[in-house]
Order: C-alpha cells, then structure tokens, then sequence
C-alpha cells in the first residue's frame, strides 16, 4: 500500500531524512520508534505535505500513486490521515462544522453522497460519545481550550468518521493519562482492519502494550537503523536506544 | 486646495433652505457650524480617510419611503407627522446628545436632514422590535428614546445613505439590544451613533457588515448613570477596494459602569480599514471596568489596517485593559483543514468566518451571519 523509497527531506531546511526506506501493506500496523530528533515527525509531516518540510531524493508512493505530486487536502481526500502531535487550536470555527466540512470533502472524494445535518450529527455525536468527549464538544471552537488527551482523542475522533486509507499517528500518546492513553487505543484498535494501515509514530514503548504493531522500526539519524516484530519494542524499552547506530 | 473642498461645503450647507420638518430648531446647529472646524484632510481623526470625498460625493435623491415595522410597544413617529408633544422632543434632543466640537458634521446632519423618525420604546410584557430599514433619506435622522424600565430590540439596515444620525437615549433600567447591519454598498456614506445610557441601562450594540467606497461611521456611547452596562460587538469584512474607518468612543461619565468591546474585521484586496476605539473614563466614572479588543486579519498583500486602542484615564479606581492585533491567516490552521481535505477558498473562508464570529458572542443573529456573506 505504502512505499517509501530512499527518501531525504529537510525541515526548516536542515536535512532530517537521510534515506527512509519503508513498505506497509494493508493491514498492518507499523511502530516508528526513535530517540529525540530522529526523524520521526519529519517522516509523518512529510507524508501529509506540510509546508515547511521539503522532499529532497526518494519517492513515496501509495497504492501505486506518487503521493508527493499530490496537495494535502488532495492526499487526505484520498485518505491519507495525520493525528497531530500538537492539534491546531481554531477559535470560531465549531467542531461540528470543520469535521462536516472534512467529512463532505472526503465522501465526495470516495464518490459517496453527502450526509444530511441529521445524519452527519448522529455520527459525530456518537463517535465522540465513545471517545468520551462531552456533549459540548461540538459547539466548543477546534480544540479550543481542550486538555492535550481532549486533543488526541479529538484527533482519533477525525480518523474514526473520516475512515482513511493511511493512518499516521504522530506521538498520539504524547501528554496522556493511562485513562486517556486506554480510551485512544481502543479507538485506534477499532480502527485498525483489512482495508487500512497505521504508521504509529512513538517516544514510548508504553503504546505498544495497548497498540500491538505488527512491524516495529527504529529511526536513528534520518534512517530506519533497525526493525522488528513487537518484541523488538520491548527490548529497546529495556536497552534504550543507545546502541543503535545509523546504517552506513 | 483641499481646504476649499471643506469651505464649499460648508456654503453649500449655510445656504440651504430647509423644506422638510421646517418647525426644527436648526438656529444652534448653523450657528454651531459658523464657528466649527469642519474636518479636513490633515484632521488627525481623519488621517486615514479623506472627508473631501464625502464631501463631492454626489447627494442622493429623496426617495420619500420609510421602511419600518414594529411590535407592540413602540411608537414609529417620522419627523413630518410629529404633533405638538413629540416635535418638543424631537427638538430637546437636537443638538444636544454630542460634543459638536469633535463631531462637526453633526451639525450639517441637523441643517440638511431630509428624514427623520421618532421611536418611542415603551415598557411591556415582551421586549418592543423595531426594525428599520431605508429610511429613503440621503441625510437621516433616528432618534430613540427607551422608557426606564423598557426591554426592547432594535435592528437598522441603513440603504447607503449618504449620512444617517442616530441618537439613542436609554432611561434608567431600561436595555436596548441594537444590532446595525450594513452589506457592503457602492456610495460614500457617514454614519453618527450617539447613545446615552443612564444608570442601570443596558446597552449592546452588535455592527456589522462589509465596507463601501468611503465609509466612516463615528460611534459614541456614554455611560451617565451608575451601574450602566455596554457591550459593543463589530465584525466587518471588506473586499474590492472599500474602505471603513470606525471611530468608537466609550466614555464612563458615571461611577461603577462596565463596557467591553470587541472588533474583529477581515480585510481583502486593495480595501483599507481604520479603527480607532477609545476607552474614556472621566472623573466621575470611579469603579469602572472597561475592555477592548481589537483584532485585524489581512488576507491580501494589498489590504492595510489601521488601528489605534486608545485608554484615558481620569479616575483612580478602574479596571481598565485594551489590546489590538494584526496578522495573516494562521498557516498552522490553513494546515490543519487541508490535511483533512478541506482545501483552499473553503479552507479560507471556514478561517475567515471563524474568526469574525469571535467578535459576536453566542447565539448569533441568522442576519447577522447573512450580512457577513456566512451560512447561518
């Protein structure tokens, strides 16, 4: 599904990625692990095309199609999804009208009819109910004033309705409580089935308990220096991650 | 060369011959007029916006049509059908609600006025409405007067006169909830709200809308009685080249009153706006709490804010806090909505709408969104 080849990227210019090489097929659910400025978040950010990040070599394709030729709102309609580390705080503009916004935008991408106000509010609420996000969530302006794990569970809620191909989890665990940390990954899990992929982006082996990944990588100085199967996790969380040293 | 353009004016104003409601008392106003400085191009309250183009703007024609619709509770009384009773008010009140000094054309609203309309807003079960629309004037008048105690709503959709006045004097206790709604127009309009709210009043002001050729609208809102309440809500989105400047003065003349006010306006390609909001808190206004927020959004390399928050402070026990900001749409938020497929106009737009709504408050007015071009 996803193919990532010799890819080199710079964030803020300065060369992060130097020469990623990954394949996810669908189905699977792939750890990304590494110390601090490894490259992790430069590899999500620059699989959705944020400004800022600037593909330098390699090519990155999803089912056969070169994602990087691609706008973002034009990788999400074809169901590429991030969960932000750091989700935007959009004062004025409801919950409810981005994500009927962002639903409309991927239906009509899918060739799918749009839902009613009735409808897509049945949705919503539902699916926020089950993320434990209060009744007036969707009146409350984009994670306006939310706690950091009402901003990660607002970011599963997204995934959750807006059923991407691709899921990119970017630190989803980062600043949760072990009850928060419970209520993402059950979301996550219900997500995960035969028709999609999840690259899981984490500090931490700590989600891995509750998220099992298939495929376990460790990123060091902009390269996959290493990779696994779950257990893999559970040994760097005893070794750290010291004694991994980039491939040359 | 420009101060002609003024002094032209200013003839033109002295010569003319009133027809309409002759029985008003516009002797104060000429003379009031002989003696102002009428504003200039170099007046520092217009730096911005050259009154020489309101002045040579051409004068609408009369069109003798007065749109307005009220409920239970309000007396709509055009100046031409006042009896013996309402002309004394009408004429009481002219004159008499605005520092001339620092609102010259105030003057030339009394001399030229070609409409006007009397509301009386009595005390009922349920909150008296009043929605007015063209007054079919090219120099309108509106006064209002609410009776102590009175609940009432009050929505203005001025049709591009080229000046509309209006003065609004709330008795104690009573509350107003104004709402002016201006789509953007193709003439060169000023507009004067004058409001005196008196101890225990409520005043809320909601003005919004888009810009014109030449805009200005001269806001004054005094607190004079104790414990007076004042909101001000406005939210304007200009595009095309229009230009709005909105001068907006609170002013605690009486102790203990609160005000707060808050100003978001977008502003697109080639348009200019002007904001200058001050916070006054004279002498006797002890125990004020005051606020102001400012916010402009540029959305075009070409479009230019200008805004000036301004405090004076004349007493010692206030709460006083005033701020203004200017940017660009926020490239983490634009970010954020593309990475969910919502792209580009929508994107801006969502943004754009978002922001303005901020000034508004909860429960807005379908108008309200409609006036601002937004889905309710």
């Amino acid at each position: 599904m996803l193919h990532i080849e010799g890819l080199h990227a710079t964030a803020g210019g300065e060369p992060v990625l130097r020469g990623v090489d990954l394949v996810v097929r669908r189905g699977e659910v792939h750890a990304v692990m590494g110390p601090n400025g490894s490259g992790k978040s430069t590899l999500t950010n620059v699989l959705a095309g944020r400004p800022g990040y600037e593909v330098t070599a390699g090519g990155v394709s999803l089912d056969g199609e070169d994602l990087l030729a691609l706008t973002p709102e034009d990788r999400a309609r074809r169901g590429v999804f991030m969960a932000f580390q750091y989700p935007v705080e959009i004062p004025g503009v409801s919950n409810m009208e981005f994500l009927k916004a962002a639903l409309d935008s991927r239906n009509a991408a899918l060739g799918r009819p749009a839902l009613s106000a009735v409808e897509f509010l049945k949705l919503a609420r539902a699916a926020a109910e089950r993320l434990g996000l209060g009744p007036e969530f969707g009146k409350r302006g984009v994670n306006e004033g939310f706690s950091g794990g009402e901003k990660k569970r607002n970011e599963i809620l997204q995934m959750l309705l807006l059923e991407p191909r691709l899921a990119l989890l970017d630190e989803t665990d980062s600043g949760l409580d072990i009850d928060s940390l419970r209520t993402v990954a059950a979301g996550v899990n219900a997500f995960a089935g035969a028709d999609n992929a999840i690259v899981l982006v984490t500090h931490y082996a700590r989600l891995l308990e509750h998220i099992v990944p298939d495929r376990v990588h460790v990123l060091v100085a902009g390269r996959i220096a290493q990779s696994g199967d779950k257990s893999f996790a559970l040994e760097i969380e005893a070794k750290g991650y010291g004694w991994l040293t980039a491939p040359a | 060369m420009n101060a002609s353009v003024a002094q032209a004016f200013r003839e033109a104003t002295e010569r003319h011959a009133a027809e309409y409601a002759p029985w008003l008392d516009r002797h104060p106003s000429r003379a009031a007029l002989a003696s102002a400085a009428l504003p200039e191009p170099r007046t520092e309250a217009w730096r911005h916006t050259n009154p020489n183009r309101w002045y040579g703007a051409a004068r609408p024609v009369p069109r003798r049509r007065l749109d307005a619709q009220g409920t239970a509770g309000v007396r709509i009384i055009p100046f031409e059908d006042a009896d013996g009773e309402n002309r004394r008010l009408i004429n009481g009140h002219l004159n008499a609600t605005l520092d001339r000094a620092r609102h010259p054309l105030a003057n030339v609203n009394d001399i030229l006025l070609d409409r006007g309309v009397l509301l009386r807003m009595h005390r009922g079960a349920t909150p008296a409405e009043v929605t007015l629309g063209d007054m079919g004037g090219g120099y309108e008048r509106v006064l209002v007067l609410v009776e102590a105690g009175a609940s009432c709503v009050l929505t203005e959709r001025p049709a591009a006169p080229r000046q509309r006045m209006v003065e609004i004097v709330l008795a104690p206790d009573a509350t107003l909830r104004h709402l002016r709604l201006q789509p953007p127009s193709d003439a060169a309009e000023h507009h004067l709200v004058s409001v005196q709210v008196d101890a225990g009043a409520t005043y809320a002001l909601t003005q919004c809308g888009g810009g014109a050729p030449f805009r200005r609208s001269d806001v004054h809102i005094e607190a004079t009685g104790a414990g007076a309440d004042i909101t001000v809500r406005s939210a304007y989105r200009l595009g095309g080249g229009q230009h709005l400047d909105t001068q907006l003065t609170v002013c605690h003349a009486a102790p203990a009153a609160t005000s707060r006010q808050f100003v978001r306006g977008a502003v697109g390609a080639a348009a200019r706006a002007v904001f200058d909001g001050r916070i006054h808190i004279a002498p006797e206004g002890q125990q004020a709490a005051a606020t102001l927020t400012a916010k402009h959004l540029l959305l075009a390399p070409d479009a230019a804010a200008y805004a000036k928050p301004e405090l004076m402070i004349y007493a010692n026990d206030v709460k006083c806090a005033h701020g203004a900001t200017m940017g660009e749409l926020d490239d983490d938020a634009l970010f954020y909505l593309h990475s969910r497929g919502v792209g580009g106009e929508q994107a801006r737009q969502l943004l754009v709408a978002g922001f303005l709504k901020e000034a508004l408050g909860e429960g807005i007015d379908d108008a309200v969104l409609a006036v601002l071009g937004m889905a309710p």
